[in-house]
C-alpha cells in the first residue's frame, strides 16, 4: 500500500498511484479524539501531535497538521489573550494594533523558532516528523502579508485601512507582515514541514477587484514568496473562490498547487491549471453536519467525477466544523477513498 | 442631469473611488440637485444596481460592498441634515455579531446600506448575548433583529439565533419582531437559517438591505 506522501508526489507529478490522495482537514477533533477540553489541549504540541497521528491512523487520510489554530499568528506578534470556545476554533481575543501608532510598534521576531509562543507547535512538528516524516506530509498554515493584518487589526478596520487608509502606513504594515511570512516560512521549513497552506482570501477577486489584485495583492505575494521560493506551496484563499485568478498566480507567481473553494466549479478549475499544476477539489464541509449518507456519497462522487480524469487532482476538505458526526467523516472518506481508487502501479 | 449623476456614481462606487463619488453627489447638489434626490435617485438606486449584479454574479467583491455601503452612509449623512423636512424612518434594527463571535464587517456592510434605505440602525456591537439582542430591540421599538456570525459554532450556538429565538418564545415577541442572520455559513448551507430558528438570511452585506426591508415590511402587515 502506498503513503499518503507517496500518493501526494504521484498526483503532483502524474504518475501511477492507488487513489487519489485525500486531505481531511481535522484540527479541533483532536481535543476530542483525546477527552480534553480544547483550552487544555492546544496548550500542549505533545496533544496536537499525538491526536493528529491517531486522527490519521483511524481514518486513513493522507496529511498531518502542525497547525493549531488561525490565532497562533497573532500571538507571535504580541497577542495576548486568545478566546477558547467549547466546540470550535480558539478567536483572537486582542487585538494587536488596536490604532494605526501600533504599526510602528509592530515588532516582527527575529527568530520565530526561539519564541516562546513557537515552542509548542515546534514540539508538534518534531514529534510529527520522528513519527510520520517522509510517510505523510506534514502541513503547515501560513497567513499571507496581505491578509495578516486583518487578524492583527481585524477585518473591519484593515478593510478600512486598504480601501481608505494612508498608503504609505498600510505599505509599512504589509513590508512588516510580508517579513513576518518569510520569517515563518523559513522556520516551518527548517522544522520538517513538507506542505505550506499559503492562506490568503486577499489574494481573490471575491475580496478585492481584480485592479486591487493586480496592483497590490500579486506584489506583496512575490514579495512574501520571493526568498523561499514555492516548493510545497499551496494557494488557498480560505474559503473563497479564486478560478479566475489561478492563471496569474501560475505566471506571476510559480505556485503549482491550487486548493480551490468550495465554491468554485472544480472541472473549470482543473482546465485553468491545464496540467501546470495540482487541483485541489474541495467539499463543503458544513454540509457534512447535515448531509445523509447518501448525500455525502453523492456529492463526493460528483467532485472526483468533476476532477481525477487526466489526474493530477486531489480530495480536500476545508477546516472540519467541529460538530461533524465520526460517522460522516468516515462516509465522506470511504467515498473518497472508493471513488478516487486508480490503476495501482 | 440625474442619469449622468446616477451612471458617474455608480461608476465610483464600482471602482471603490470613494472621492470621486462623493465629489459627484456634492457637484449635483452644486448644480442644482435636491439632497433628498441624491439620496433616494442616486445612492439607493446604486445599492439595488449592486444587489442586481451580486444575484446575477458578476463577480462584485467584498471590497466594493463595504465601499459602496461606507459612501453611502457617509452620503446620507451629509444630505439628511438639508433635506426640507426630516425623511420617515421605514423601521428599526439592532444589529451585532453572535456571541464568540468577533468579526465585523458584514454587520457594518449591513449598517451602511439600511442607513440609505432610511432604516435606523442601532449597532450592538460584537460578542452580544441572546438577552440583550432582545432587550435592545424592545428599548429601540425595532422590529429585526439583525445577527451576523462567521463561524459555524457561532452560527449554531445556543445563545446565538438560537437562544435569541427561544427568548422572543417566551416572552411572547414573534409576532412584534424577526430575526435575520448573515455571515459565511449561511452562504455555505443556504438551509442553515431555519435551523438556527431565524425567519430570514443574506449572503452578504448589501442583499441584506433587502432582506431586512421584506422583513420590517412583514412585521408592518
Amino acid at each position: 500500500m502506498m503513503t499518503g506522501m507517496e500518493r501526494l508526489i504521484a498526483a503532483i507529478n502524474g504518475t501511477p498511484a492507488d487513489r487519489i490522495p485525500v486531505f481531511c482537514n481535522l484540527l479541533d477533533q483532536g481535543a476530542q479524539e483525546l477527552g480534553l477540553p480544547l483550552e487544555e489541549y492546544y496548550a500542549s504540541g505533545e496533544h496536537v501531535a499525538e491526536a493528529q497521528l491517531r486522527m490519521r491512523g483511524k481514518y486513513g487520510y493522507d496529511c498531518l497538521w502542525s497547525l493549531f489554530y488561525v490565532g497562533k499568528e497573532a500571538e507571535l506578534l504580541g497577542c495576548r489573550k486568545i478566546i477558547y470556545a467549547k466546540d470550535g476554533p480558539p478567536n483572537v481575543g486582542e487585538m494587536v494594533i488596536k490604532n494605526y501608532d501600533d504599526i510602528a510598534r509592530l515588532q516582527i521576531p527575529d527568530d520565530i523558532t526561539s519564541h516562546p509562543a513557537f515552542a509548542e507547535e515546534l514540539k508538534c512538528l518534531r514529534i510529527l516528523k520522528a513519527e510520520a516524516g517522509g510517510k505523510y506530509p506534514i502541513c503547515a498554515y501560513l497567513t499571507a502579508s496581505m491578509t495578516l493584518p486583518a487578524i492583527l487589526m481585524g477585518m473591519e478596520k484593515w478593510m478600512q485601512m486598504l480601501m481608505m487608509g494612508p498608503s504609505e502606513l498600510r505599505d509599512e504594515l504589509l513590508a512588516k507582515c510580508s517579513d513576518f511570512f518569510q520569517k515563518q516560512a523559513a522556520a516551518y521549513r527548517a522544522a520538517g514541514a513538507d506542505v505550506l497552506v499559503y492562506s490568503n482570501p486577499f489574494g481573490c477577486t471575491d475580496f478585492i477587484p481584480r485592479k486591487f489584485f493586480n496592483e497590490l495583492s500579486l506584489p506583496w505575494m512575490e514579495r512574501d514568496l520571493g526568498p523561499g521560493g514555492t516548493a510545497g506551496v499551496v494557494y488557498y484563499c480560505g474559503s473563497a473562490r479564486f478560478n479566475d485568478v489561478i492563471e496569474a498566480v501560475i505566471d506571476r507567481l510559480g505556485i503549482g498547487v491550487f486548493y480551490l473553494s468550495p465554491l468554485d466549479d472544480i472541472a473549470q478549475g482543473k482546465r485553468l491549471v491545464a496540467g501546470r499544476g495540482l487541483t485541489c477539489g474541495v467539499i463543503n464541509d458544513i454540509k457534512l453536519l447535515t448531509w445523509s449518507k447518501a448525500e455525502i456519497r453523492a456529492e463526493v462522487k460528483r467532485m472526483i467525477a468533476a476532477g481525477k480524469p487526466g489526474g493530477k487532482f486531489l480530495f480536500g476538505t476545508l477546516v472540519m466544523p467541529y460538530a461533524i458526526p465520526e460517522e460522516n467523516i468516515r462516509t465522506m472518506l470511504e467515498a473518497a477513498y472508493e471513488y478516487g481508487r486508480l490503476d495501482a502501479p | 442631469m440625474l442619469a449622468r449623476v446616477m451612471q458617474q456614481y455608480n461608476e465610483a462606487i464600482m471602482d471603490t473611488d470613494r472621492t470621486t463619488a462623493l465629489q459627484v453627489v456634492r457637484d449635483a447638489t452644486g448644480q442644482g440637485i435636491a439632497p433628498e434626490e441624491v439620496v433616494f435617485e442616486v445612492v439607493v438606486p446604486a445599492i439595488e444596481l449592486m444587489m442586481k449584479s451580486i444575484s446575477e454574479n458578476q463577480g462584485v467583491s467584498l471590497a466594493q460592498h463595504f465601499m459602496a455601503a461606507q459612501i453611502a452612509s457617509e452620503v446620507v449623512d451629509e444630505m439628511v441634515p438639508r433635506f426640507k423636512k426630516a425623511p420617515e424612518i421605514v423601521g428599526r434594527v439592532v444589529i451585532g455579531t453572535a456571541p464568540g463571535d468577533f468579526h465585523g464587517l458584514g454587520k457594518r456592510i449591513v449598517g451602511g446600506c439600511l442607513k440609505a434605505m432610511m432604516i435606523e440602525v442601532s449597532d450592538l456591537g460584537l460578542n452580544v448575548p441572546p438577552e440583550r439582542f432582545v432587550d435592545e430591540a424592545l428599548a429601540h421599538d425595532a422590529q429585526i433583529i439583525a445577527i451576523s456570525a462567521m463561524m459555524v459554532h457561532t452560527a449554531m450556538d445556543e445563545n446565538g439565533c438560537l437562544g435569541v429565538r427561544r427568548i422572543l418564545k417566551q416572552r411572547g415577541l414573534e409576532e412584534r419582531i424577526r430575526v435575520a442572520v448573515g455571515g459565511a455559513p449561511y452562504r455555505f448551507d443556504p438551509e442553515l437559517y431555519r435551523t438556527v430558528g431565524a425567519d430570514a438570511w443574506a449572503g452578504n452585506g448589501i442583499t441584506a438591505g433587502r432582506v431586512i426591508c421584506d422583513l420590517i415590511r412583514e412585521v408592518g402587515k
